[in-house]
Formats: structure tokens, C-alpha cells, sequence
């Protein structure tokens, strides 16, 4: 072979080897399991920060989107600390018989198993540290913000409860796991790391997660489509109509209290049933991450079809009613993570007038049975060089003498 | 410094795919090369908080983690058993008709004759064709820019027959 016949010849796999590399890519669904494991194992300071990367930078990519522009800023309160600094909670009679003695009696009907003693604490993702200048742990804190806000109330948060009920579960084994699996028709293929069981259906993958210790992350199944899923058919069926159907078909309805709300901005969309608990006395009470953010299930839809399931997985709760600290307590704790005064006083504090506070419930992991606890959830709004934040505070609502230290 | 690393999440779905695809074109299957490429990311997420974008590019970074992996998968199973395994055997990933389709089509032969080639020759190929540039292939394999284009020159010959060879 000549010379310039041989060189064509290599150019020519060269090009070849170009569209291998670039067309070769792993099988569908692959992407979001391997995120999901990814997610499974990280470090909870490295997901704090990637967190607030991503938000900050989804702030950046969408700044002619008004109602984007109001994102979330967040500070979560680690509260025993604070009220521990700030008196909250002392003289409370903290001992296991004043325990007792403030825990109101289950209302008729309820799964009562007695008191639980001295419930953990919940670890939130303390952003409090992330609105301090003194963290540089958390860069894009730092970087896009300068972190420390100063805080005042201004709203009206009339608290007519004393006492909220307090979950408690089991955590789920991989056999509770295979029974669940097995009640959708799916068949064990292997258990991953990182969850209970990974199993395979006629047109899905099925996946189990036991509770995440830290960040802490509820029990959840995950149901990655494969490409011979179809899609709901169901002329004019709204998209709650499309993920209704798609829960009925596979026996996934939603067990418990929730409201749906529905994101189309983009593909593919998604259908959200946000959790609720009912607090006697004071209504639904959502469930929410160490973000503030509302969660339960979700089907995610491309052309109507379903692509992405993932939800809570069912347990069995048992549930006891926990004094909690008054309206008056919790905005004193929320107002306590104020930040430290700036070093330069020529550049004050953003203040933050925090005026909507609602009882929300948040997941404490412990070991083999963990809880969801009741917490305040505090926020307003903060203008910081032009840009329009939501500011949110969680606060544990579980009065400090009921809690471990 | 911390704030020069884009989120991991960003860097994970940026390089993903040509990290399998490097990834599978050392190995030659897709169930050793999701297995590989699943550690990739999960020693890079670990490693991340360490990662300083001022004394490498991500692309480089995530190639040499992906590199070590797979010489450390190279080194526990034994290359030769891996390689006839991996021939053997029909890939967990396949059971997809379509996607047994989309595989065809997707130039497995050709990764499949990569995988057969030396180590370095593989190496210089696979990182090339990921997008590194020929100082960082160099960087990479411990030798210099113009000798790791010698080395890309020698591999695509070699690859060349080795395609022939089975060609035939």
C-alpha cells in the first residue's frame, strides 16, 4: 500500500474512532442509577455544597425568569444548640417522668405505642454555618452570597397546639423490601450497594433504598422505565390524571395525605404528591428535606410517557404525642441565627424579615428505627445585589427536654 | 481554591458518557464497564472536595481516576480471563432488542479490537478519541506530548490490523 493510500486509510479509522467514542454511551437508565448510587454514598458536607452550587447557578442560568428569580436561600437551624444558647427550653422539667407527664393521650383510633422517651434531635443540613462568613467549607455560600443575614419577624404565627405526634418506624429489611417488590411483580436481580434490592419487571427496573443515615433520605423505591414501558393513554387526561393512572396500574397510589403539584417547565414533567401528616389540632403538616423542600412521590413523564418513578416507600408507623415549644420559642430560635457582625462595617447584613412559619415534619434518622419529627419551618424574602432570595429557617418543634442532647 | 470546581453533579452528567466509552473500549463489555465506570464516579465524588481546577482540567482529573480503575479491575480479575469473559458472554446491559440494535451500531467491534490492543496503545487510543488533548494523553502516560503522538500513530497502525485480522 502507498504511503498516501495507508494515511487515508487511517484517517478514515480515525473518524471511525470518533463516532465510536462518541456514540458509545451506556444503556438507558444507567445515568440515574449510577446518580442515585452516587447520591447514596456522599458525604453530607459535599452534598450541602453541590447543593448550593446548583442553585446558585440555576439562579445565574435563568435570570430573565421572574418567577425563577425568587429562589430559595436556605438556613436550617440546628436546634439544640440555639436554644440550648438561647435559654430556650430550660426549666422545662427535662426528666423522663416531666416527659410523661406532658404527653397527651393518642386520640381514639391512633396506632399508639406509648411514649418513645427521648426522641434524636434532627441534623438538619445546617445551613446555619452556610450563612456565616467564618465557613469556608461551603464556597458557593461564600461566593455568590455573603452568607450571614440578619433576621427579624414580622408575621403572625398563632401556634394553638402544645403537642404534635411523633412517627416512628422500623427500618425496612430486604425482605420487606422483596415482599414490596414482589407486590408490583418484580423479580430480584441483585442488591446493589447502597440498596436493599434491585429488581427487574416486564417494562421497568425496580430499585429499593432503606433509610440514609446522613443526608438523611426517607425509605424510597425508584422505577427507571426501560424503552418498552408505553406510555398512558388516556385522551384529555390532565398530568396528575397521567401519574393517577400510572399509580393505579401499578398498585403505588399514595396511602397517606398529600397535594399535587405539577412541574411543566420542563421535559420530562413531572407530577409531584407532596407528603402531609395530620397534626390533631393544627391540620396537614407537609413532609419536607433538610431543604425545606416539600417531598413524596413522583412520576416523571416524557410524550406521556412514564419515565421516573420514585417514592416513599411504605412502612408501618407508630405514633406518640410530644410536647413541642410555643410560637414564641420557635421564632426566638429561628431569630437566634441571625449572623455574627460583619467584619467590615461598611457592608452590612441583608435583613431578612422572616413572616410565614407552618408545622412541617422531617425525617430523623436513628439506627434501626428512625422518626419523623415535627419542626417549624420559617422563611421570607431577602433582596441581595438585586436579586430576590426565599430565605427558610427549620427549627425543631419536639420541646428541647423530650429530645437527646 | 473550592469555588473554582463546577457541581459535581455538572461534571457527572458532562462526562459520563465518554468516560464509559473509555471505559469500554479498555475492557471490551458494557456489565464490566458500567461496573468500572459506576466506581469511577463514586471515587470521584469522594475525591472531589480534593479536586484544584488551577492544576488540571475535570476531563483530565476524571480520565486518570478512570484510568487507575481500570488497571486496578485489570489487575484483581486477571486481563486474559477478562478478556475471553468479555467475548464470551452476552453483556448484562444487551437484553434490549433495540438496544442490542443501537450497541451494533455503535462501533462495539471496533472498541472491542481497541480493547485488544497493549496497554499503552489502548490507553493513548481511548483518551485521544475521549477528547484529551496530546499533552494531557502525555501527562497521562508519563511521556511527552510528541512521543505520545508517536505512541496514538503506532496504536491506530496497530489497530488497523488487528481490525483486518479479524476482518478476515
Amino acid at each position: 500500500m502507498s504511503e498516501p493510500d495507508e494515511e487515508l486509510e487511517l484517517q478514515a479509522l480515525q473518524r471511525q474512532l470518533d463516532d465510536a467514542f462518541e456514540t458509545t454511551r451506556p444503556r438507558a437508565g444507567f445515568e440515574d442509577e449510577l446518580w442515585l448510587r452516587v447520591q447514596s454514598s456522599r458525604p453530607a458536607p459535599s452534598r450541602l455544597r453541590d447543593a448550593f452550587s446548583a442553585f446558585f447557578q440555576g439562579i445565574r442560568a435563568v435570570p430573565a425568569v421572574p418567577a425563577a428569580a425568587v429562589a430559595t436561600l436556605l438556613v436550617v437551624v440546628i436546634g439544640v444548640g440555639i436554644v440550648a444558647m438561647s435559654g430556650l427550653g430550660r426549666g422545662g422539667g427535662a426528666g423522663s417522668s416531666a416527659t410523661n407527664r406532658n404527653l397527651s393521650a393518642p386520640a381514639a383510633g391512633q396506632l399508639y405505642a406509648g411514649n418513645f422517651g427521648l426522641v434524636p434531635t434532627p441534623v438538619f443540613n445546617n445551613g446555619a454555618k452556610s450563612s456565616t462568613s467564618t465557613q469556608p467549607t461551603l464556597p458557593l455560600g461564600a461566593a455568590d452570597y455573603p452568607g450571614s443575614v440578619q433576621l427579624t419577624w414580622a408575621g403572625k404565627f398563632d401556634l394553638t397546639i402544645s403537642t404534635a405526634p411523633v412517627f416512628r418506624y422500623r427500618e425496612p429489611s430486604t425482605n420487606d423490601a422483596d415482599q414490596f417488590a414482589t407486590g408490583l411483580g418484580a423479580v430480584l436481580r441483585e442488591r446493589p450497594s447502597g440498596f436493599l434490592g434491585s429488581y427487574q419487571a416486564s417494562d421497568y427496573t425496580l430499585k429499593v433504598r432503606g433509610t440514609v443515615q446522613s443526608p438523611p433520605s426517607s425509605p424510597a423505591y425508584f422505577i427507571f422505565s426501560s424503552l418498552s414501558m408505553p406510555p398512558v393513554e388516556a385522551a384529555g387526561a390532565s398530568p396528575q390524571d397521567l401519574a393517577d393512572i400510572f399509580l393505579a396500574q401499578h398498585s403505588l397510589q399514595p396511602q397517606w395525605g398529600y397535594t399535587v403539584v405539577i412541574d411543566s417547565s420542563s421535559d420530562p414533567l413531572k407530577v409531584r404528591y407532596q407528603r402531609q401528616f395530620q397534626a390533631p389540632g393544627y391540620g396537614a403538616a407537609y413532609l419536607v428535606d433538610g431543604n425545606g423542600n416539600r417531598y413524596g412521590l413522583e412520576v416523571d413523564f416524557s410524550d406521556n410517557r412514564p419515565v421516573l418513578a420514585s417514592g416513599l416507600l411504605p412502612v408501618s408507623f407508630e405514633q406518640a404525642d410530644y410536647r413541642i415549644v410555643s410560637s414564641d420559642q420557635a421564632i426566638h430560635a429561628a431569630l437566634a441565627f441571625s449572623g455574627p457582625a460583619p467584619a467590615a462595617p461598611a457592608s452590612p447584613l441583608p435583613s431578612v424579615q422572616l413572616n410565614q412559619a407552618e408545622l412541617v415534619y422531617v425525617l430523623v434518622p436513628a439506627g434501626n428505627h428512625s422518626f419523623y419529627e415535627p419542626a417549624f419551618l420559617f422563611s421570607g424574602k431577602v433582596q441581595v445585589n438585586g436579586q430576590a432570595y426565599t430565605k427558610h429557617i427549620l427549627v425543631p418543634a419536639v420541646d428541647p427536654s423530650q429530645r437527646t442532647p | 481554591m473550592a469555588l473554582d470546581r463546577p457541581p459535581f453533579e455538572d461534571l457527572y452528567r458532562d462526562y459520563l458518557g465518554r468516560i464509559y466509552a473509555y471505559v469500554r473500549a479498555q475492557v471490551g463489555g458494557s456489565a464490566d464497564a458500567e461496573d468500572i465506570t459506576a466506581q469511577v464516579f463514586m471515587n470521584a465524588y469522594q475525591a472531589y472536595a480534593r479536586f484544584e481546577a488551577r492544576n488540571t482540567t475535570p476531563a483530565a482529573w476524571l480520565f486518570r481516576i478512570a484510568r487507575n480503575a481500570t488497571l486496578d479491575h485489570f489487575r484483581a480479575q486477571g486481563r486474559r480471563d477478562r478478556l475471553r469473559r468479555t467475548i464470551e458472554r452476552q453483556p448484562v446491559s444487551e437484553e434490549d432488542p433495540a438496544h442490542q440494535a443501537e450497541e451494533r451500531i455503535q462501533y462495539r467491534a471496533l472498541l472491542a479490537h481497541v480493547a485488544q490492543l497493549p496497554e499503552r496503545q489502548r490507553d493513548a487510543i481511548s483518551l485521544r478519541h475521549s477528547g484529551l488533548t496530546f499533552d494531557e494523553v502525555g501527562k497521562m502516560l508519563s511521556c511527552s506530548e510528541d512521543a505520545a503522538k508517536m505512541l496514538y500513530h503506532r496504536a491506530l497502525k496497530a489497530l488497523r490490523e488487528v481490525a483486518q485480522k479479524e476482518g478476515a
